[in-house]
């Protein structure tokens, strides 16, 4: 359509794209100014999109008084366990159900796409059940043990590539005497880095991002994550300004590994239609 | 395929695992509790159907359940056909700068809900929101966006963040079903003399409706599910979620972690289900009328 396109849609394509981005961008924008005003210029009307004066010490309050510090320790803390968990356990699964013939691999493979329906709602109070007989209510392993478990989407996204990998290499690799395991850790497992490298990037963001798993399990608070600490301050009812330097304390990791790794997680969300 | 068995057992041993202790078991347990009055420290005492049927009688969750369907019903459409015309727009092969146009779109799906939550909430605020500041540019009153006396206005600002949310997310999706229609078929159509609308609705539409009907079909669950929107804007459970703005996964949430209603939440949470697959099996007998696959 290139040399066909006229001035006039060209005009209106920009005009609405960039109509469409303020309107996107604006909520960061006003995020990331109100965590810099002074308890003086956040309600002041009309509203600055530049601060003056800018004011650092709601980040300040924010990192040491309201302990966002330590939440931020333990955000990484459960994030990185998730994410060795779930591409070790899922390159595992995956790897069992695309090479050997076993009984009840066509069940599992059929329970593995259903897992994807089942509402989380139905399982969550079983779930929570399970823990508190466990003992383990008020402690990382309900957020971090299910994903060294394999979840559906990691198994679906890794098996997806490894099926489309040569079927020779597991042969060769036989001859020359290796055991199954040792083809996994050596031959399979290097060649599956950039399928490797998108559920990483999702379990990064779905971990990252859980309000929901952390809000049952957790309640001491010094144990909290990011989102949780967020939400306690909140109902503290604090300036808005030490809200918003919260609320960026939370996004910028994200935003930075998502910058990092654009194109594994669209690739990812547009060949699965899923997210994490 | 190898025929060494006892490897493919070791191997999805983990999976295995998850399905029994983490699917099956909560299935069934979930539908066993739903028939007793249990508080998780005394065991389950079975009632029958008395949850089953006091939740049926219960105000509240008709009121959830009628918000919940206002907020699809906004919902779905709107964040469908936005993703649509910003997919289409940045396929055109004009278009400069796509992958920072693409950044923009995106950015609010990586974001969580928590941070997106108090942001809007503080854009909401009655007297020094920002929102009503812009409105009182152009002359119009204030809206009291979250606390309205409207419940239609409660919900569809809660609606229209969630647009704002995942409008990137079905974007990615058709857009990647767009750059799947041939090069070749749209030129030799110019070259017939299609006009930039012909091409899109006898063209472009209908090779990108499977992928229109995976977005539908996903936002619709994902409406009915609702949750962190809730919790992100109201900044919490018991504080601001009026029956005016409930939902039932707030109220599962609220029943069972809060009240240790146990066995309501149960049910409440398996007629959440059924509604949803409903509506699922609903979308798919009216998809051969629209969606072409081939």
């Amino acid at each position: 359509m290139t040399r066909t396109t006229p001035l006039y849609v060209k005009i209106i394509l920009y005009v609405l794209l960039i109509a469409g981005s303020i309107v996107m961008m604006f909520p960061f924008v006003w995020m990331v100014s109100t965590s810099f005003k002074t308890v003086g210029a956040i309600a002041q009307m009309p509203p600055q999109i530049i601060p003056r004066p800018i004011d650092l010490s709601n980040y300040e309050t924010v990192w040491n008084k309201v302990n966002f510090a330590r939440f931020t320790l333990n955000s990484f803390l459960i994030v990185g366990a998730d994410m060795v968990g779930a591409l070790l356990s899922c390159a595992l699964v995956a790897f069992g159900l695309a090479m050997f013939d076993f009984k009840g691999r066509k069940l599992l493979f059929g329970v593995m796409l259903a897992t994807l329906m089942v509402p989380g709602q139905v399982t969550m109070i079983p779930t929570y059940f399970i823990w508190k007989t466990f003992r383990a209510l008020d402690t990382y392993f309900p957020l971090i043990v299910p994903s060294f478990l394999a979840g559906p989407f990691g198994i679906f996204l890794i098996h997806q590539y490894i099926k489309a990998l040569p079927k020779e290499l597991y042969e060769s690799a036989t001859i020359d005497g290796c055991s199954p395991p040792g083809i996994f850790f050596r031959v399979y497992l290097p060649l599956c880095k950039p399928a490797l490298a998108a559920l990483a990037v999702f379990t990064f963001m779905g971990a990252w991002n859980n309000t929901l798993g952390p809000l049952i399990y957790l309640q001491t608070r010094s144990r909290y994550t990011l989102p949780l600490g967020l939400l306690f301050l909140k109902s503290e009812n604090p300036n808005q300004a030490l809200l918003m330097a919260g609320a960026v304390i939370i996004t910028v990791p994200v935003v930075v590994v998502y910058l990092l790794a654009q194109k594994q997680f669209i690739q990812g969300i547009a060949s699965t239609g899923l997210k994490g | 395929m190898h025929k060494q068995r006892y490897w493919g057992y070791v191997f999805t041993f983990p999976f295995i695992i998850n399905v029994l202790v983490f699917l099956l078991f909560p299935i069934v347990f979930s539908a066993y509790i739903s028939f007793t009055k249990y508080d998780l420290f005394n065991a389950p005492k079975w009632i029958g159907l008395t949850n089953w049927i006091n939740i049926l009688n219960k105000r509240e969750f008709w009121l959830s359940m009628r918000n919940v369907s206002m907020f699809a019903l906004i919902f779905v459409p709107l964040q469908t056909s936005f993703a649509f015309l910003v997919a289409f727009m940045l396929n055109q092969a004009a278009l400069k700068a796509k992958s920072l146009f693409r950044l923009f779109y995106f950015l609010p799906v990586i974001t969580p809900w928590l941070a997106a939550g108090v942001v809007w909430s503080w854009m909401f605020n009655y007297q020094y929101g920002v929102l009503n500041w812009f409105l009182g540019l152009v002359g119009i009153d204030p809206v009291n966006w979250l606390y309205s006396r409207s419940w239609v206005v409660v919900i569809a600002s809660i609606a229209l963040v969630n647009v704002w949310k995942g409008l990137g997310q079905s974007m990615v999706i058709l857009l990647a079903g767009m750059q799947n229609v041939p090069h070749e078929v749209l030129e030799s159509a110019q070259i017939d003399g299609a006009s930039s609308r012909q091409l899109l609705t006898h063209i472009v539409f209908p090779i990108v409706t499977p992928m229109v009907y995976l977005v539908m079909i996903l936002s619709t669950i994902s409406a009915f599910q609702t949750f962190d929107v809730f919790l992100g804007l109201f900044g919490g459970i018991t504080t601001g979620i009026s029956e005016q703005s409930m939902v039932p996964n707030i109220m599962i949430y609220r029943d069972a972690f809060l009240l240790f209603k146990l066995g309501p939440a149960s049910a409440t949470a398996w007629l959440l289900f059924f509604v949803i697959l409903a509506i699922t099996l609903f979308q798919q007998y009216f998809e051969k009328r629209w969606v072409h696959y081939d």
